[in-house]
């Protein structure tokens, strides 16, 4: 098989729960060997479009292929996947070695292959010496890594996530960040990754599909998502600060798009007078390196600029913008990107 | 004011407790006491193993220890794979009807299995049952007490297992198997032991269906033994009831803990 057809390929994906909108139109096209995070707002429909891809649920309408198979209405063991659950669903019954290896005794794995395989999961994810505790003897981290083991111990070629860190600390998260990236581009497997957490999805993901009440928005590689948002909603999502957006009747120049896209970073605080928007200081969140301002405009939302170290600037205190045209985003009044900056 | 309270309902809770107790402990005494002395409460009499003698010799004692621990495992066996079958259906199986059947089911629970006797009776002759342990057993597997039980405990189970046993490979069966029962584990103990003491105590539909020594339950030859045309000797037919109450009463002090913990964790959950 040639390298560049699809390894998973959704088109025209839909579910519907009696009326209600599950997901809609879903059309993926994953590459074989690529890490997908699915982003997206709690209910925007990304844990369905998962749920549709595993066979836990199936589509009202479309069409599902994996591996150049179609499945879509495959059970979830006929389609050569394993998936790591947001609360890990571990057996509390069965010790580690025996949650790792459930699935290969159910397919009937002879006992020496599955010792071996136990053997090399258990090492790939650390956890060499805990084969005969039970999950809840493990901690949080542990029991995380125990889901991972047993989703890479059959050499599936497609691995599902269902927001697999929520649970986690914030310490610990970063660093199993690190881990499960590195482990998807050694076992070179396929990732599909469910999380609401933008960073999580711009920083392992070689693509982000970011969705919102049950549509795709926007699919395409983080820097893509970032620097060429396809609507308003990516703008907002993406990015710490989001994107902020001003009317463009607050701009002389741009009349012909709606809203206007920028991002803090491209944002200069302006000598009184000389500034392109006048504002007010609204807050200061200091974060070490440096301090975001928020600002308020009449005609924007999400103004903030940041500054490095540490600033204390009252609130209600005047500040002048500057920007230059080139780091402008441009949207139509349906939120579209346009494509060539109006002017 | 707290503490006169308090130890009121202490008083209360021993008198009960005395209450309670008080056949059980004179059964026990007139076990092992001649008649007379048992009767007129003779402290100071001697203790004797006659009763004993006299009680063994006078039924086929073992073939009904044998019949009511056969009747007693067939139920249960019958009970656990009946109830983990139909709990699990009406747990975690989509079918048109589901909630209408249960109810069906549930109503089972306000019939007195004593007003169904004359039924079954005829229900197990036509089956050609009767006068058999497995006639004795059967209107009791179905349990619906069992069912609601298994139903509640199957729908504790988080249904991430379940989809990660399904996305495992794992078919209708190897996910209840494998990922249910074992879990329900607690609910099982709680509700053995409930269905064992029931029917190692149950009498009227044994005493009904059965009509020889070979089919016949403890209760059933205990009445029997007892039964007046036969003399009333009150030492002797307190050794024989000691006899039969000892296994389960036994089996009771020695797992209490157990016992106990599985009623809790079968609750909590």
């Amino acid at each position: 098989m040639s390298s560049d057809t699809p390894f998973v390929h959704a088109d025209g994906v839909a579910k519907r729960w009696n009326g209600q909108l599950g997901v809609e139109n879903v059309n993926l096209t994953i590459p074989r060997g690529s890490f997908v995070a699915l982003l997206g707002p709690s209910g925007c429909g990304k844990s369905t479009t998962l749920r549709l891809l595993s066979g836990l649920e199936l589509p009202d309408e479309g069409s599902i292929t994996i591996d150049g198979r179609d499945v879509t209405a495959a059970a979830p063991s006929d389609r050569n996947l394993s998936m790591v659950f947001q609360s890990y669903a571990l057996f509390p019954h069965l010790s580690v070695a025996e949650n790792v290896i459930f699935g290969l005794k159910v397919r009937k794995v002879g006992a020496a292959e599955r010792r071996e395989k136990l053997d090399r999961a258990l090492e790939i994810t650390g956890l060499t010496g805990y084969e005969a505790r039970k999950p809840g003897e493990l901690s949080g981290g542990q029991r995380q890594r125990v889901a991972l083991a047993r989703a890479i111990v059959a050499n599936q070629p497609l691995c599902l996530m269902d927001e697999p860190l929520s649970n986690l600390d914030a310490k610990l998260r970063a660093s199993v960040r690190k881990d499960i990236k590195k482990l998807q581009v050694e076992l070179g497997i396929t990732v599909v990754y469910v999380t609401h957490d933008q960073t999580e999805a711009m920083s392992m993901a070689d693509m982000v599909v970011l969705m919102k009440d049950g549509h795709i928005q926007q699919t395409g590689t983080p820097e893509e998502l970032y620097y060429k948002p396809a609507n308003t909603f990516v703008a907002e999502f993406v990015g710490a600060p989001p994107m902020a957006l001003i009317e463009s009747k607050a701009l002389p120049g741009f009349e012909s798009a709606t809203h206007i896209g920028l991002r803090a970073e491209n944002i200069q605080v302006a000598t009184s007078g000389k500034g392109r928007l006048a504002c007010k200081v609204s807050e200061c969140e200091f974060l070490g390196s440096e301090t975001f301002i928020g600002l308020t405009h009449p005609a924007a939302s999400g103004l903030t600029v940041s500054l490095p170290g540490l600033k204390t600037i009252p609130a209600g205190e005047d500040m002048e913008i500057s920007f230059s045209d080139s780091d402008l985003h441009f949207f139509d009044d349906a939120g579209k990107r346009l494509a060539t900056p109006a002017g | 004011m707290s503490g006169l309270s308090r130890q009121i309902e202490a008083l209360g809770a021993v008198l009960l407790a005395v209450i309670w107790i008080s056949p059980l402990v004179f059964a026990f005494w007139a076990a092992f006491h001649s008649t007379s002395d048992a009767v007129n409460f003779n402290l100071l009499s001697p203790w004797t193993l006659d009763n004993f003698r006299t009680a063994w010799d006078g039924a086929p004692w073992l073939r009904y220890f044998l019949n009511t621990f056969l009747l007693v495992t067939v139920i249960l066996i019958g009970q656990f794979i009946v109830t983990t079958l139909a709990g699990f259906a009406f747990a975690q199986v989509q079918f048109p009807g589901r909630d209408f059947i249960f109810i069906l089911v549930l109503m089972q629970l306000f019939i007195l299995p004593e007003v169904l006797i004359v039924e079954n009776y005829a229900m197990v002759s036509r089956l050609g049952l009767f006068d058999s342990i497995l006639g004795v057993g059967m209107p009791y597997m179905a349990s619906a007490f069992g069912i609601f039980l298994m139903r509640q405990a199957f729908k504790g189970v988080p249904i991430e297992l379940h989809e990660a046993a399904r996305v495992e490979g794992c078919g209708w069966f190897g996910i209840l198997w494998r990922v249910y029962v074992p879990l329900a584990r607690p609910t099982y103990l709680a509700y053995a032991l409930v269905s064992v003491s029931t029917h190692w105590n149950n009498f009227l539909w044994p005493l009904i269906v059965t009509n020889s020594p070979d089919t016949r339950p403890l209760t059933v030859g205990l009445s029997i033994f007892g039964a007046p045309e036969n003399g009333v000797d009150i030492s002797v037919i307190s050794a024989a009831t000691m006899m039969s109450v000892a296994p389960l009463l036994m089996a009771f002090l020695i797992f209490q803990r157990q016992f106990v913990q599985a009623f809790l964790r079968a609750g909590i959950k």
